[in-house]
């Protein structure tokens, strides 16, 4: 098995616009900036505004997902859970003491942060699946106390009359408004994660999610910075919940079912795992879809389903991911050799 | 001459399987030390408790005068010990200069904080790692590489790769678990001269390798394992005039070379007698 | 209360043994796929609705078993060309993804064929009551755990006695290298897969009994209980997988004698984590084996 080398095979167009968008980078983003930030003073319709700020609101969430999963290895299903836990703060804060949402953000992200240290702190011996199921049942676990516990949370009833967004005088009661609010907090959250991935710190996350063994021995300290990254996708997933609920005005225990859980990660495995992109791409895809499919009804989820089958068997990189990775081509083969035979002796084995 | 790593009766035992047993071992700064034995002799195994991967059952390891017996591989390598592996461990999805940076990140203190805001802590450590890690693929001889993923290259080079990451850990001692594995000749004579260049420089290496005439020609001094118990230890010259590791390495008989003719012989002459009737 | 305790340990036994059932069959699809099953609660459901209109139609309890049976595995088959076939060897993600799409598509499909509504499943055999020493046991309860019984007799001797057993034992330790001793690799896989699922179509059709009703929510229900029992066991073993359902059913009907019932779900998920920050590999597997 030698090196394939893509770039002299025929080049599909699809990679040709991969590898344009790759250098232009700053402008098409500047561009995009653009078009995104003016299109409701042009475009005049509320329900298409607000599937906008749904995707915008996704972007964000889609992205904390990918800080955990794609950057440094740990593959997190109960993102719900941790939306459900921001969701919460903010409107219990926001609707029980009249807090400010300047201070109830950041406490979303900061409680959530803090939950995600506590999942990551008795997890960090565990590994792939098992990591993953401990993750699907602390989201379950969540959503059930909040939804049992009917004096703090007001259970079943949820939370209603969480009041818009009101600071510096400026209300984000209108969807225009509000629209900008969450896209200024996108273009936050991308710029810090990109700074944080550009430097020592995203090195060390992406050094572990290839090699355990060699990051150690290069000194990279596993447990800190594992749940170092837990932490930080936690907090973004708690800012995105936060917007949720400002968003909606109401929320309750059954907006986090697994299945929104679910929606989180095909949105990141869709657009590309591990690239910053990807959950931009993937938060725009699924939730145009979703919007599109409304009409046909019932089957509205059968297609959703089978175009998502489709989706990882026409492109299983995500869109934004490159051609010559492990999974381009007909064949798919897991990361490298060794990794594969490691990863067999870890979770794999005889059935006995 | 002062000792640098020092092992004490290291066991490492896999329930029944004592795959190290009682090796000790004492590498002088400055030198390059070779470990040698056949398949399965437990040379992987004593290094990995040394660096930490694994913990021994029984005895003692000290860095420097410093014990870091069952200590976790993080702490070792701040410490001061790189290491390369036998089967390469790349990361291979990174560039080649990504793979090395990393190897600075224990020089570096850069935070979430400072990444964010690009502090002036951040701005010292990114010059530093580039500096650093450009400095080290330019010494290896891979600066061509420099912006290719790390996993399409050839072995040979991976394996340049690996030991620029750990070179850019500027250990004061570095493992080299079999490095010349899957090079041919040319290669390996390459990699020789390297080794060598480096130690010039001040690095104090221990390799394992059980191609003999590799490490003949590279160490200062040898150890040999089998069975995982030492066979002996001495200069290049005296391990090879040692009977013991000529058993271990070429078997009780044929030394003298008689007995397995005859057994030959024996066999051969069944064969005619079988082929007769 | 000792009374009332015990006829809870009953009842625990009786669901432990389905979602025993449900797990074997779990832990065979992950032996043999070597991936993570998110659709494993609507195979069992299409197992139930399987037996619920062999049941409608023939009123027979064995063919109805069978008609479960039969049903989960022909799906399991459509699942495993959707959600495996390609992705054997890529990384687990990507399956897991399709089997989380696999089931969406599966309930809902069952929602526009059979209806929303639970349907109420017609008696097969009379249900009596008898009381040993101060429980209560019915006739549901005893044909359930005998059921379980059966199947897991059955499916130990097939996987050790038989030769296609021992393919698929072989084709769970390596692929590669039963695939280098001639055994059809995707055919096999193909098998255990469609065994695993048929397993949990029984499963489906206790469940039914169980509920006494069918509806194609069914499956969000159990599916969790299978993985989590898996997991507990350390998803290869399957004597572990079993008694993992068994002690999760156990402790689900002791469990809301003390705490709401709405927590119940609770229970389960809570002794997975602090099982596993204990025991990273689960339960019921042996320190050190490889």
């Amino acid at each position: 098995m030698g090196t394939t080398n893509v770039s002299t095979a025929a080049v599909s167009p699809f990679e040709k616009l991969r590898l344009f968008t790759q250098k232009y980078k700053k402008w098409l983003l500047l561009a995009l900036f653009v078009v995104v930030a003016i299109i409701p003073l042009v475009y005049d319709d509320v329900y298409y505004k607000n599937i906008m700020v749904k995707i915008l609101m996704y972007v964000i969430i889609a992205s904390s997902l990918n800080m955990i999963n794609g950057y440094s290895g740990q593959f997190n299903l109960g993102q719900a859970g941790f939306l459900c836990i921001g969701a919460y703060t903010a409107s219990l804060l926001a609707t029980r003491l009249g807090w400010n949402f300047l201070v109830t953000m950041p406490l979303a992200g900061i409680v959530t942060m803090i939950f995600g240290y506590l999942v990551s702190k008795p997890t960090l011996r565990l590994s792939g699946i098992y990591l993953s199921i401990v993750t699907l049942g602390f989201s379950e676990i969540v959503r059930l106390v909040v939804y049992n516990w009917t004096d703090f949370t007001g259970g079943p009833l949820g939370v209603k009359g969480i009041p818009a967004p009101e600071f510096f005088g400026i209300s984000f009661k209108e969807t225009d408004a509000f629209y900008y609010l969450v896209l200024v907090l996108v273009v936050i959250t991308l710029f810090v994660m990109h700074r944080v991935l550009n430097s020592r710190v995203g090195r060390a996350w992406m050094s572990i999610r290839e090699d355990q063994l060699a990051a150690s021995s290069l000194g990279v300290e596993l447990r800190k910075y594992k749940s170092q990254n837990f932490m930080f996708g936690a907090f973004f997933a708690g800012i995105g919940g936060c917007l949720f609920a400002y968003f909606y005005r109401y929320i309750d225990a059954n907006m986090f079912l697994l299945d929104e859980g679910f929606n989180v990660i095909s949105m990141v495995v869709i657009g590309g795992q591990g690239t910053l992109v990807g959950p931009v791409l993937g938060a725009v895809i699924v939730n145009t879809l979703t919007e599109a499919l409304r009409s046909l009804d019932q089957f509205r989820m059968v297609i959703y389903a089978a175009l998502i089958i489709f989706m990882m068997w026409w492109r299983p990189q995500g869109l934004a991911g490159a051609s010559n990775s492990i999974l381009a081509g007909g064949k798919l083969r897991r990361k490298g050799k060794a990794a594969d035979e490691e990863e067999s002796d870890e979770e794999g084995g005889s059935i006995t | 001459m002062s000792t640098i790593l020092q092992a004490k009766d290291v066991c490492k035992y896999f329930r029944g399987l004592k795959a190290v047993d009682g090796v000790s071992m004492e590498v002088q700064k400055g030198e390059i030390f070779g470990i040698i034995g056949p398949n399965g002799a437990g040379k992987t195994t004593f290094f990995n408790v040394c660096s930490g991967v694994y913990e021994a059952t029984a005895g003692q390891v000290f860095l420097d005068g410093e014990e870091i017996t069952g200590r976790p591989p993080e702490e070792i390598a701040r410490k001061g010990m790189a290491r390369t592996f036998q089967n390469i461990q790349l990361f291979k999805y990174m560039t080649v200069l990504e793979n090395v940076k990393i190897g600075n990140h224990i020089h570096s203190k850069t935070n979430m904080f400072d990444a964010i805001f690009h502090t002036g802590r951040y701005k010292q450590d990114e010059k530093e790692a580039l500096e650093r890690a450009e400095a080290v693929i330019e010494k290896v001889g891979i600066a061509e590489y420099r912006d290719v993923m790390a996993g399409t290259l050839s072995y040979g080079s991976q394996r340049k790769v690996e030991i620029a990451r750990a070179l850019a850990l500027e250990p004061k001692i570095l493992l080299l678990d079999e490095p010349a594995a899957g090079m041919n000749p040319n290669e390996t004579q390459e990699l020789s001269d390297f080794i060598k260049r480096i130690n010039a420089e001040g690095y104090t290496i221990v390799v394992i390798e059980h191609d003999m005439k590799f490490i003949m020609n590279l160490c200062h001094r040898i150890l040999v394992i089998n069975f995982g118990k030492r066979i002996c230890e001495g200069t290049p010259d005296e391990v090879r005039s040692n009977r013991q590791v000529h058993e271990a390495y070429f078997g009780k008989g044929t030394l003298g070379g008689v007995h397995v003719d005859k057994e030959h012989e024996a066999v051969r002459e069944e064969a005619s007698e079988d082929a007769e009737d | 209360m000792v009374n009332y305790a015990l006829q809870q340990l009953m009842n625990g036994i009786c669901q432990g043994s389905i979602y025993a059932l449900m797990a074997i069959g779990y832990t065979m699809i992950y032996g043999v796929v070597g991936l993570v099953s998110f659709s494993y609660g609507e195979l069992v459901m299409i197992g139930g609705f399987g037996a619920y209109y062999t049941f409608v139609y023939s009123g027979n309890f064995f063919l109805g078993v069978i008609g479960g049976f039969m049903a989960s595995a022909v799906w399991g088959i459509v699942l495993y060309i959707l959600c495996y076939k390609r992705f054997l060897e890529a990384p687990r993600h990507i399956s897991m993804i399709c089997t989380f799409a696999f089931s969406m598509m599966t309930k809902n499909l069952a929602q526009i064929v059979f209806g929303s509504e639970p349907k109420a499943v017609p008696s097969v055999f009379e249900n009596v009551t008898y009381t040993i020493l101060g429980i209560r046991i019915t006739t549901l309860q005893m044909i359930i755990i005998s059921v379980v019984i059966v199947f897991a007799i059955c499916f130990t001797l097939f996987l050790t006695k038989t030769r296609a057993g021992t393919m698929l034992r072989a084709v769970s330790q390596n692929k590669k290298a039963s695939a280098l001793m001639g055994i059809n690799v995707q055919r096999t896989v193909l098998i255990g897969n469609g065994i695993g699922c048929a397993l949990g179509g029984v499963a489906g059709v206790l469940l039914i009994l169980y509920y006494a009703s069918c509806y194609p929510n069914l499956g969000q229900l159990v599916g969790n209980k299978a993985l989590t029992s898996t997991v507990l066991g350390g998803l290869v073993s399957i004597a572990g997988s079993a008694l993992g359902g068994l002690s999760i059913g156990i402790l689900e009907n002791l469990g809301i004698m003390f705490i709401p019932v709405g927590f119940r779900d609770v229970i389960t998920f809570i002794f997975l984590v602090i099982v596993l920050i204990f025991r990273p590999k689960g339960l019921f597997v042996r320190k050190g084996t490889r």
